[in-house]
């Protein structure tokens, strides 16, 4: 699950999102203003429309300052009351009937059941709710004024801000006792879907090893097969049973002995459903000369996530931690990585590529390789460096080396300061000799040369720790109800002004827009290669690919200014558009990651209200000036 | 009644309707110059897209003028604090079919933002009121049009308003309950409260209309008492009782040398619906402004 934008934390993003908001806000409301003016010239003529223009804003302030808390509540109902009679209730029993039959083509043989599940029950929630918002929320304000029941309320001392704030309170209430019910039983769906229990095939064991005096031989053998797995079973000398891990799970054993027969009861699946909370680290690269750079070696991959190390070289990813307590991780350091694999020859394609892990101190330079490992395409490896390191395969002393834009070299530390026989012991103590003031390096090498490793910062994490499922799944479905709130909104403030159909297809098109939101925001700041729109044209019909320099003249000039024009409408594009994908946090649940208060949870649901209020002013304005009886 | 307090005044009111380029469709109201003061009903008639519907929507802030001005209690049509002294029937009652009477007058007391135990005061008056006790917890969509046309004037009073707009009264209510509506404008104008109709019933309108305006292809083409409009000037009017069948063929002359008693004796007066078809004939016949008859707005 690669996190290609990390987010900053609430503290850190606050201030200069608050910033940017207001800017975006200030700019949209001239905007909206001198709009306003102009058309209110235009149809009115200059001195009654600058009028109507200065009576619109003094009401506007009024109007969305002081709304009645109760003509709100009494419009909120309206909404609930109007989607229940809509049938809201048939979601909920096409949500019912999906799930059972789900159990028809979920694949129980499928050797990550967990993520299927999860994947499967997030995704259904989250298109049921968003179709049924969509429709609830485009359509009933056309419906009310094309059968003029709109009337009747616009003739009371209902403000146009109180009418668009019931109808979104309104549906978001009915989406959220949805939801919540949905996620409840999609919680029980799973836990039971994925529930179950193995038997131990009592003839499948076999003795192992020598025998001991006075000991019963070990013994391997199988469970039976359930759910399309089976796992190697291992009976100690002591009699104590214990399994392998299967499918991303395994199961205690209960042993139990009435005269000479032995009995084995397995429990239910252990950590199948978890929630690691990943400490992640600041990555930098070590290049073929043992320089350190910002970047790695691009292999041709179009995805810029990753950057690639070559083997049987001093190359390496490096990733800094900072904060590494011994409190924190009284068992030694739990790495997990999930590394990308570039072959420059297929070899034996079972086999996979040979790499290190090793542990580096900041500070005194001292390089210890925990661990020689066989890395495959796409397999998480997880490894636990122990508080005491005894069996490593080298250990040395080095500095980092990287050259300063002036040309100078540095190193860290500098050299005459390296101590060479600290490498010369036995054993590392891993927070008395690697851990210096909570900073430690973890250094991944492939060993194979002319075979690649390709990594970005998430892809090596500490699991700092491990929250509960439960807490972790419905956090899940936060985001589906920020989404939901948005869909809302947006649907509300079409419908304002549109046509039913039309404020739906306009609702879809802003949460298309909304999911290339950061592709935009890129465009706009000509991050993407091959220029803005006007460039990109001129390039398809000239068939010129993205890296050559456009050819000097009259017309390159005129796209490229034509660009930046464009370049400042996708600006504002990519602001005003919600970026939907921030708010799916499927990957997460279903990868069985933690999804952190701050910022996972915080910064995304700050900007779904940051989202909310201005698409509610814009709302209230379309329907403050709208005639609602034409 | 006869307080010179102006509770509507529509100053130079016009209203076209355009299409979606902007381009002129309809010239719905023509420079409409109207007052209406406290304590009177008044009744807007005219035929089928005459701008009646259209003015009331001004009055109401529904729709926006395209130049003049509608005022309500002093304030811009357009300003929703008028609406706290206003009750407002529909043509058709547009009202929530998925709600009961209970909850629709309690979903418009709500937004008048009354109190609850005040709500539950107003909403059993009000179902009592119109009568529709016997089936006020029965959702709207099972209403006849009568009872439909019940709940919707009880909702326009939930806030004991002072301006009260009815467009079409009567229609879809019974004799009986024509002639009760009709009791129960006549009660709340002598309660104080000002009364602005229109229909096309000319019956109900005579009936109960203080003042009248006829408005023909957007234009007010007469206004004034419903007394003095409907007064016939140049005849004279003699009902007497008691005569012998003999005298009656000769009654002009010798009413006096008979000796019968003269009961009355004035100018009679013509129905609301000949007035109404003299207007909008002579208007077909002569397009544009009428010149008002001699009738005058004077109380």
């Amino acid at each position: 699950m690669p996190i290609e934008t990390p987010l900053p934390h609430l503290s850190e993003w606050f201030a200069s999102a608050a910033l940017n908001w207001l800017a975006v806000l200030v700019i949209l409301t001239l905007a909206a203003i001198v709009l306003g003016f102009l058309v209110g010239v235009l149809r009115h003529g200059p001195a009654r429309g600058f009028g109507a223009g200065l009576r619109t804003l003094r009401d506007a302030i009024g109007d969305l300052t002081l709304m009645s808390p109760r003509r709100v509540g009494a419009l909120t109902w309206l909404a609930v009351k109007e989607s229940i009679r809509r049938r809201v209730v048939v979601v909920f029993a096409l949500f019912i009937l999906i799930l059972l039959f789900a159990g028809w083509f979920l694949d129980a043989g499928s050797n990550e059941p967990a993520k299927l599940y999860l994947s499967f029950v997030l995704s259904a929630t989250t298109y049921l709710i968003l179709l049924l918002v969509l429709f609830l929320s485009a359509f009933s304000l056309p419906a009310d004024i094309r059968s003029r029941t709109i009337q009747t309320i616009v003739t009371k001392p209902v403000r146009a801000s109180e009418v668009v704030l019931g109808r979104i309170l309104g549906f978001a209430v009915v989406g959220t006792v949805l939801l919540a019910l949905m996620s409840v039983i999609s919680y029980v769906f799973v836990i039971r879907g994925l529930s179950h229990t193995h038997e131990v095939v009592l003839d499948s064991l076999k003795p192992t090893g020598a025998a001991v005096e006075g000991k019963a031989r070990p013994m391997t053998g199988y469970t039976d097969t359930v759910k399309g797995h089976r796992h190697k079973l291992y009976v100690d000398s002591s009699g104590k049973g214990y399994v392998d891990s299967e499918y991303g799970h395994w199961h205690e054993i209960e042993t139990a002995r009435s005269g000479d027969k032995t009995t084995y009861v397995l429990g239910g699946p252990e950590d199948m459903l978890e929630a690691r909370v990943p400490m992640y680290g600041k990555i930098r690269f070590r290049s073929r000369e043992g320089k350190d750079v910002d970047k790695g070696i691009n292999v041709g991959d179009e995805w810029f996530y990753r950057s690639f190390i070559q083997g049987g070289s001093p190359a390496a990813a490096i990733w800094s931690f900072q904060g590494v307590r011994e409190k924190d991780f009284p068992e030694g350091l739990p790495i997990e990585t999930n590394i990308e694999i570039f072959r420059t020859y297929k070899g034996d394609i079972e086999k996979g590529v040979i790499g290190s892990l090793s542990v580096r101190n900041p500070k005194t330079g001292l390089l210890v390789e925990v661990k020689v490992f066989e890395a495959k395409e796409f397999t998480p490896f997880q490894l636990v460096i122990p508080r005491k390191i005894t069996g490593f395969s080298s250990a040395d002393v080095i500095s980092s080396r990287r050259e300063t834009p002036e040309g100078r070299v540095e190193f860290s530390p500098p050299q005459n300061m390296l101590d060479r026989r600290l490498a010369e012991r036995k054993e590392f103590d891993l927070f008395g000799d690697l851990v210096a003031d909570g900073q430690v390096e973890i250094w991944l090498r492939c060993l194979e040369p002319s075979q690649y490793f390709g990594a970005g910062q998430p892809d090596l994490w500490l699991r700092a720790a491990d929250a509960t499922f439960t807490a972790n799944f419905f956090k899940g479905y936060v985001g589906i109800w920020l989404q939901m709130l948005l869909v809302i909104g947006f649907g509300v403030m079409f419908s304002t002004f549109l046509s039913g159909p039309v404020a739906m297809l306009a609702t879809v098109g802003a949460m298309i827009g909304g999911f290339f939101s950061d592709f935009l925001t890129r465009l706009s700041m000509g991050q993407v290669l091959g220029g803005g729109p006007f460039e990109a044209i001129i390039r398809l019909v000239r068939q010129d690919n993205l890296m050559t320099e456009l050819d000097p003249g009259l017309r390159t000039t005129a796209a490229k200014m034509a660009d930046v024009v464009a370049q400042g409408g996708l600006w504002v594009i990519a602001h005003i558009l919600p970026p939907f994908t921030e708010f799916n946090y499927a990957d997460w649940v279903a990868y069985g990651f933690d999804i952190s208060w701050d910022p996972w949870l915080a910064v995304p649901t700050l900007r779904a209200f940051a989202f909310l209020i201005p698409v509610f002013v814009a709302g209230y304005f379309f329907l403050k000036t709208r005639e609602v009886a034409q | 009644m006869q307080s010179s307090e102006v509770v509507i005044e529509t100053r130079s009111l016009s209203k076209v309707y355009r299409d979606f380029w902007g381009r002129q469709k309809v010239r719905a109201l023509k420079a409409l110059d109207l007052e209406i003061q406290r304590g009177e009903i008044f009744g807007l008639l005219g035929p089928n897209g005459s701008g009646k519907t259209t003015t009331i929507k001004l009055i109401l802030g529904l729709l926006f003028p395209t130049s003049g001005q509608a005022l309500v209690f002093g304030r811009d049509a357009t300003d929703v604090k008028k609406n706290e002294r206003i009750g407002y029937l529909p043509e058709e009652s547009y009202l929530y079919r998925f709600l009961n009477a209970e909850e629709t007058l309690d979903f418009y007391g709500r937004l008048f933002n009354m109190a609850a135990p005040l709500r539950r005061q107003r909403t059993a008056d009000l179902i009592d009121m119109v009568g529709l006790g016997w089936a006020k917890r029965r959702q709207l969509r099972e209403y006849s049009k009568g009872m439909t046309r019940r709940i919707g004037l009880a909702q326009a009073l939930i806030n004991d308003p002072e301006l009260i707009v009815l467009d079409e009264p009567t229609t879809g209510l019974d004799p009986i309950g024509c002639r009760e509506m009709k009791d129960l404008i006549l009660r709340l104008r002598d309660e104080g409260k000002t009364i602005l109709m229109c229909s096309h019933l000319l019956a109900d309108v005579q009936d109960v209309c203080d003042r009248i305006g006829i408005l023909y292809q957007g234009e007010l083409q007469e206004l004034g008492r419903v007394d003095s409009l409907l007064k016939v000037r140049d005849v004279t009017e003699v009902r007497a009782a008691g005569l012998s069948e003999a005298c009656q063929a000769e009654i002009r002359e010798v009413i006096e040398r008979h000796g019968g008693q003269v009961q009355t004796i004035g100018n009679p007066t013509t129905t609301l619906e000949e007035l109404f078809l003299h207007i909008i004939r002579e208007s077909e016949a002569h397009p544009g402004r009428r010149v008002r008859g001699g009738a005058g707005d004077a109380h």
